[in-house]
């Protein structure tokens, strides 16, 4: 089994293959040429792949049984015609914990499929969520982008939507809780609502499914009690409170990686120093990670391009807006560049296959 | 039957067909009988923000648009916007 790492872009999807050290990779494509591949993964249960794609004729669903050689489109995949909503764009499909697989898109709206994502069921509460006037897009539309299904429990399920906030949900996705108190959302006169969060990634911790780690556009996060409160973490020792890229690692709940940018004015890394900053005491302090990393790149990385591939150590990648994979085997000690000359990078995701 | 002419990449979602003779009265009866009518068409059925039709050398937009009448030998060229980076 060779690690690869699927790396959606501006222009296509590129897999990386690496050598047993994950040192050396070789990269394949462009393959969906003529897409934005806004997220691309592999369903583990089956091997089948999976990509959010978008162009002019709108947000679609790409599935591929061969590695990526041929690839079928989801049929009609769309919002109810009587709506007044109209799918904006794909961007992040997740296999369930039950045979199913869910698709967040923008606007704010979830997707159901039982089919092997050849079609797709909007999640009514979700569209039709009582909060969903208080919902603003951000710069990158109103995206669902975070998806964190349960593995024991597949009706247990966190999401994120930008600018809308966290939800939860017990029951399979019949109701939908915001889970958002103690976030701040700056941008707007109460800076502490119940909804209107601009979340750029959530994550639940695999190994604690109360844990959930949070880079917002105001701030990092961490709850403890699967989103009913959060504590504020990037005074800590982070050098902004703004960034997108957000890793785990699968072994240990109290670590947590992330990538500064300098702020929401200015989306590149802070001070023109790429680092991943690392935690490994729940946030209360971070330390730099740059071994390997270019001493000056005024890069930015966007909210889906970052990942871990949960191997021994933890392999973590992430991609950049300039077109470049770096990647580390050993949990973030040292960096190399995977890739390089890559169109602009929306997503990064690992996976194994021979 | 009038003629539909698509684009390379809509052409490749249509199982590499590129063209398609279609009995249709209309622009709409004409795109909905596409294997690509939901790359064309929106959930309500309108044209895709940046999708362009032209019918006989004519754009649609901002003319009859989906109702523009078809003759029988009609050519409908479907093309991407010039749009993007």
């Amino acid at each position: 089994m060779a690690v690869k790492v699927l790396v959606g872009t501006k222009k296509g999807l590129f897999v990386l293959s690496g050598d047993a050290e994950r040192r050396s990779w070789e990269v394949e494509g462009p393959l969906l040429t003529g897409f934005s591949v806004y997220h691309a993964i592999r369903d583990p249960r089956d091997g089948a792949l999976y990509a959010a794609t978008n162009f002019f004729g709108g947000g679609t669903v790409h599935r591929s049984t061969d590695n990526g050689a041929t690839w079928e489109r989801a049929e009609e995949l769309g919002l109810p015609e009587d709506g007044e909503l109209k799918l904006n764009a794909t961007w992040h499909v997740e296999p369930g914990s039950n045979g199913e697989l869910w698709l967040g898109g923008d606007p704010g709206v979830l997707f159901r499929s039982d089919d092997k994502g050849v079609t797709w069921q909007v999640n009514e509460p979700l569209l039709n969520h009582e909060t969903r006037d208080q919902w603003n897009p951000g710069a990158g539309g109103m995206c669902l982008h975070s998806i964190n299904v349960d593995a024991d429990d597949p009706n247990k399920l966190v999401i994120g939507i930008s600018a809308a906030g966290v939800f939860r949900t017990d029951d399979g996705g019949q109701t939908w809780e915001p889970a958002n108190k103690g976030t701040s959302a700056d941008f707007l006169p109460d800076n502490q609502p119940e909804v209107g969060q601009c979340v750029h990634k959530v994550l639940v911790h695999p190994l604690n499914r109360d844990r959930i780690w949070q880079q917002n556009h105001c701030g990092v996060y961490r709850s403890d009690d699967r989103g009913t409160t959060w504590e504020r973490l990037d005074g800590n020792g982070l050098p902004s409170d703004f960034g997108f890229a957000l890793m785990l690692d699968p072994r240990d709940q109290d670590a947590a990686f992330t990538i500064p940018e300098e702020s929401a004015m200015n989306r590149v890394a802070s001070g023109g120093r790429l680092g991943v900053w690392r935690t490994r005491d729940g946030g209360a302090s971070w330390d730099v990670l740059t071994n390997g990393l270019p001493q000056q790149a005024w890069v930015g990385v966007l909210r889906e391009a970052s990942a871990w591939d949960g191997l021994e150590p933890n392999g973590l990648y992430f991609g950049t807006q300039s077109g470049s994979v770096l990647a580390s085997p050993d949990g973030g000690e040292t960096w190399h560049e995977a890739a390089r000359w890559l169109p602009p990078v929306l997503s990064v995701e690992t996976a194994e296959w021979p | 039957m009038a003629v539909v002419r698509l684009p390379a990449l809509l052409a490749q979602e249509a199982g590499g067909q590129r063209e398609f003779d279609v009995d249709a009265q209309t622009l709409r009866d004409a795109l909905r009988s596409l294997p690509v009518r939901d790359l064309c068409l929106d959930e309500h059925g309108e044209l895709r923000r940046l999708v362009n039709v032209f019918v006989d050398g004519q754009d649609v937009r901002g003319a009859d648009e989906l109702d523009t009448p078809l003759r029988a030998d009609s050519k409908v060229l479907v093309v991407a916007a010039i749009a993007g980076g």
